[in-house]
């Protein structure tokens, strides 16, 4: 909390920060208050998020509904242990980024620069397993919309409205996907900036809106991984 | 800080010390000070700039639709030019200058201003905002060279996902334009929850700071959605992914559903802040405290919310199911309950007050006429059967211009009129902006209520031709959309005439009471203020506003807006 | 400043993630072996949504922290919430018109009162096939074929 002193040399500094921490901007008065906006508006920009993923499951509900036959063919077509897999590294690459917070808030930079580059592994292996999938459907010609066409061991699928199924699936697990590559170039970001000493228990706030973010990448996937291989 | 004190202390000095004193418009001058600037003032004059750009050139298009409507058959363009034209002039209007408009422009100059900040909470964000919403007009523009668009400002499929290449183009320019809506909206709301002054509770907020708070919410939650419908548009065009093509089982009326969820609370965008600047402008030239200033507030923030609750409305004819019509229908009557309250509080408030009748004023004035005339035509079109007949004709086309233009654009007029003082530090000619309002207001009513009269008579919408029984009613249409014309021109051409020889603005030329008047300069300090503001009163407290009045009442309300030094001893202060 | 966060210790977050891999086992096998039927998804969406509602309150920390941004999630799940069941609201019942005639009611009244006002003769009383027998084959359909139209008109 700033002391009225403090304030007026802030004032009168125009904002240079005399006196205030170096991360403190001119305009918030306390890093608390720069903290907790910043976290507000991190869960603002998950809740459009929310609502951007929102729009493929009502797609997803509305033809599910529609065609459950199809879509229950459909979903046999994907390997429900790459899914589990692809379940647990997330979940772990989640642990690992509130691992890097706590430790950070402890002071502990060297611990957390390892989980972040933990998680920016398991966000690799997540995509690797990803692309194994990805290939095996458009090899036997499982693509989105008109082009098609299953052929060899995914014959079967040749049925009306599988397409939609496949469509919606790649759709968002394509959004996912990308969610999950912006997440990589954020943590690498994140541990070049750790590695050059930016971050202390005073102030971390990147590292934290970089892990509501992952959490949120997670969350989704959370969902997705039931209804799409599961069902 | 004991300088710019004794600046302010008197009107007299306070005028004499504005002259050499650095204000946000001086304080540097160059044009890369102006493109990567972070003060939120700074960015809203920008936003100005451009929306009045987009707004002269969407305006024209229209001028052009009429031009062509003036006699049935073909008159100055071909159908196709035609349906690219009107088509333009939907999309610009809509996604490029009416969404943004009142929040870009005046929330983000009013807003921190109002609450007492420095700046907004992410300055960074809000330039982007304004650099991502160039892109996607940038990208307009090039779907305009590319190629045509004539699919309506709604883009229904299958024909936009089986039509021109440039459909591309726009859908990807709304999708991009989109993240500059949630950029302001998050912005807003994390600086109206952190950024308030000490003492500015939630009950002493202006009100359209309330009103801002209600489109910031509707921006937030509505806007990815048209983003992932553009996202699905796009992948429809390209890959044929069947959600939306019926030719590939997929369902166009999902399509609706998807666009109408934002498109519908998107008209609370632009109506919600628009309601903001009529409460400030009705209290503060009625010199009297807002009526029912909680149901306001509320009331704002219950159409929001309701707002995401009737879009099917825009579906009755669609071929959705019966129960869900009956059921959008139902809640959309409930969407009148809030705002009648609104009009009711309005008129309530200028109820024994001391009606000053400045050009604000006049706006505001207008708007009560002409929103309730929208509003109620929309109730109207809200009835499950009554929209079977009257829907796609003129009279929707009349519904809406009465809301948006006749709400939203009248509100933003007289917004600009009442803060022109505090952007500009100039005064524009009042003679002038009276003759403006009046001729708006004419032509407006000339312009639209024919339409309202034509679509009972079922004349359906974007169509090029018509019966001859038309003509007369097109013809006074036309006429009307040209004094409409001329009076926006006139406000264009005395408001730039103000901006070099205007007379130089007092720092509260209206006497109102909210912080941006009473405790800055016109043009305001680069930061805003120089001390931080300690609020000990509600917005609209005249009675308590001794900045405003004198210590001893004895003010004429048309004071200089001297602040003095606060009464309560400052504490820590808490945010 | 670091007094404000709340620093949740290795342990919880460890126990987290050990029951977050449990209900991930958990979803994998009742989808494998157990068939809910209709309930399946519901299930299905239970589970994930324990396994959200971890997520959110320990890893993402929303236990300890300002209840606003718990209101700002919660209204977005909200309208999501509002947005999946109003567009099942038609999908769900799309064409439930089909049912209903789409003649106007008073073309319907003054059907109505042409079939009272007729006269039923002998051919329209009879019901039975054995009503028919001896009549020639082409009257008996049509007075069959005009019986079913005056039948179907209304409920078309």
């Amino acid at each position: 909390m700033a002391t009225q002193t403090q304030e007026t040399q802030d004032v009168q500094a125009h904002g240079d920060g005399h006196g205030h921490h170096e991360r403190l901007q001119h305009h918030f008065i306390s890093l608390d208050q720069q903290f907790s906006s910043a976290k507000l508006g991190m869960w603002l920009f998950l809740v459009t998020e929310l609502l951007l993923f929102s729009g493929m499951f009502v797609a997803y509900a509305v033809y599910m509904q529609w065609y459950p036959e199809a879509f229950a063919v459909a979903s046999e077509a994907l390997d429900w242990k790459m899914g589990f897999a692809n379940t647990i590294v997330l979940l772990a690459s989640s642990l690992t980024v509130a691992l890097s917070i706590h430790f950070i808030q402890k002071g502990n930079t060297k611990a957390m620069i390892t989980s972040l580059s933990a998680t920016l592994g398991l966000a690799v292996v997540f995509l690797i397993v990803k692309y194994f999938e990805y290939t095996d459907k458009f090899s036997h010609g499982i693509y989105p919309g008109e082009a098609f066409n299953p052929t060899g061991s995914y014959a079967y699928l040749d049925v009306p409205n599988a397409v939609q199924y496949f469509s919606i699936y790649y759709v968002m697990t394509g959004i996912h996907a990308v969610h999950v590559i912006v997440g990589m170039l954020v943590f690498a970001w994140l541990i070049y900036r750790a590695l050059r000493h930016h971050f202390s228990p005073e102030w971390y706030t990147p590292v934290e809106l970089g892990g509501l973010y992952w959490h949120f990448v997670d969350l989704v996937w959370i969902f997705l991984f039931p209804l799409l291989y599961l069902l | 800080m004991s300088s710019a004190t004794a600046a302010q202390g008197s009107p007299a000095a306070s005028k004499a010390g504005n002259q050499g004193a650095s204000t946000y418009l001086n304080h540097k001058k160059t044009i890369r000070s102006w493109l990567l600037t972070l003060d939120h003032k700074r960015i809203g004059v920008l936003y100005a700039v451009t929306l009045a750009t987009v707004f002269l050139l969407a305006g024209l298009l229209a001028l052009a639709v009429r031009a062509e409507l003036f006699m049935p058959g073909e008159t100055i363009m071909s159908n196709d030019a035609y349906n690219q034209t009107f088509t333009m002039h939907g999309i610009m209007m809509v996604f490029l200058f009416i969404v943004p408009s009142i929040p870009a422009i005046l929330g983000n100059f009013v807003l921190p201003m109002q609450l007492g900040a420095k700046d907004v909470a992410f300055p960074r964000l809000n330039l982007a905002s304004w650099y991502v919403y160039m892109i996607g007009g940038a990208l307009v523009v090039t779907a305009l060279l590319v190629g045509s668009v004539d699919t309506g400002w709604t883009f229904y499929t299958p024909y936009s996902s089986s039509g021109s290449v440039s459909v591309l183009y726009m859908t990807l320019a709304i999708f991009i334009a989109g993240f500059s809506s949630i950029f302001t909206g998050i912005n807003f709301i994390v600086t109206i929850h952190k950024m308030r002054a000490p003492g500015l509770t939630w009950n002493r907020l202006p009100l359209f700071v309330w009103g801002l708070y209600a489109t910031s919410i509707v921006m937030v939650l509505a806007t990815p959605v048209i983003g992932i419908t553009m996202l699905l548009l796009f992948l429809e065009r390209i890959l044929q992914i069947g959600i939306f093509d019926p030719a590939l089982g997929g369902d166009p009326i999902l399509f609706q559903h998807f666009f109408w969820f934002y498109s519908h609370p998107a008209v609370y965008i632009m109506i919600l802040p628009a309601f903001g600047i009529i409460s400030e402008l009705m209290t503060a030239f009625s010199r009297q405290r807002i009526f029912g200033y909680k149901a306001i507030a509320l009331s704002s923030v219950a159409i929001a919310l309701l707002g995401f609750l009737v879009w099917g409305h825009h579906m009755f004819v669609s071929g959705q199911s019966a129960i869900s019509g009956i059921v959008f229908s139902l809640i959309t009557y409930l969407i009148g309950i809030p705002s009648g309250i609104k009009i009711f509080n309005w008129v309530a408030t200028m109820y024994k007050g001391s009606v000053w009748l400045q050009t604000p004023m006049l706006y505001a004035l207008s708007f009560l006429f002409l929103f309730t005339i929208g509003g109620l035509t929309g109730i109207m079109v809200g009835v499950l059967a009554v929209d079977v007949h009257l829907h796609d004709t003129y009279f929707v086309v009349g519904h809406f211009h009465y809301v948006m233009m006749g709400g939203t654009v009248i509100a933003l007029l007289g917004g600009m009129h009442y803060w022109w003082p505090k952007i500009t530090g100039k005064m524009y000619n009042e003679t002038l902006g009276k003759i403006a309002a009046i001729l708006i207001f004419i032509g407006f009513n000339t312009t639209f209520f024919p339409q309202l009269i034509l679509g009972a008579q079922g004349m359906p919408r974007r169509y090029a031709n018509y019966v001859e029984e038309f003509t007369f009613l097109h013809q006074v249409s036309t006429i009307g959309s040209l004094v409409l014309a001329a009076g926006l021109f006139l406000v264009l051409g005395y408001m730039v005439y103000s901006l070099f020889r205007g007379q130089k603005a007092a720092s509260n030329p209206w006497g109102a009471a909210t912080l941006e008047w009473t405790m800055a300069t016109s043009p305001p300090d680069p930061h805003n203020f120089t001390r931080t503001p300690i609020v000990t009163r509600g917005p609209y407290d005249f009675h308590l506003a001794d900045e405003v009045f004198g210590p001893q009442h004895t003010g004429d309300g048309a004071g200089d807006g001297a602040a003095p030094e606060p009464a309560v001893p400052r504490k820590t202060e808490t945010a | 400043m670091a007094h404000g966060h709340h620093i949740i210790p290795k342990k919880t977050l460890f126990s987290v993630f050990a029951a977050l891999i449990g209900l991930t086992l958990l979803t994998v096998i009742t989808a494998l072996t157990i068939d809910f039927g209709v309930l399946e998804i519901p299930v299905a969406l239970a589970i994930a949504s324990t396994k959200a509602l971890l997520v959110v309150i320990f890893f993402m920390a929303l236990k300890y922290d300002n209840r606003v941004n718990a209101l700002a999630i919660t209204v977005g799940l909200v309208f999501v919430s509002v947005f999946i069941i109003f567009t099942m609201l038609d999908t769900v019942f799309r064409g439930d018109l089909d049912n209903v005639s789409n003649i106007t009611i008073s073309q319907q009244e003054r059907e109505d009162e042409q079939l009272r006002a007729r006269e039923p003769d002998a051919d329209q009383l009879r019901v039975a096939p054995a009503d028919f027998v001896g009549v020639d084959d082409d009257e008996a359909s049509a007075a069959v074929d005009e019986a079913a139209t005056a039948d179907e008109a209304p409920a078309q």
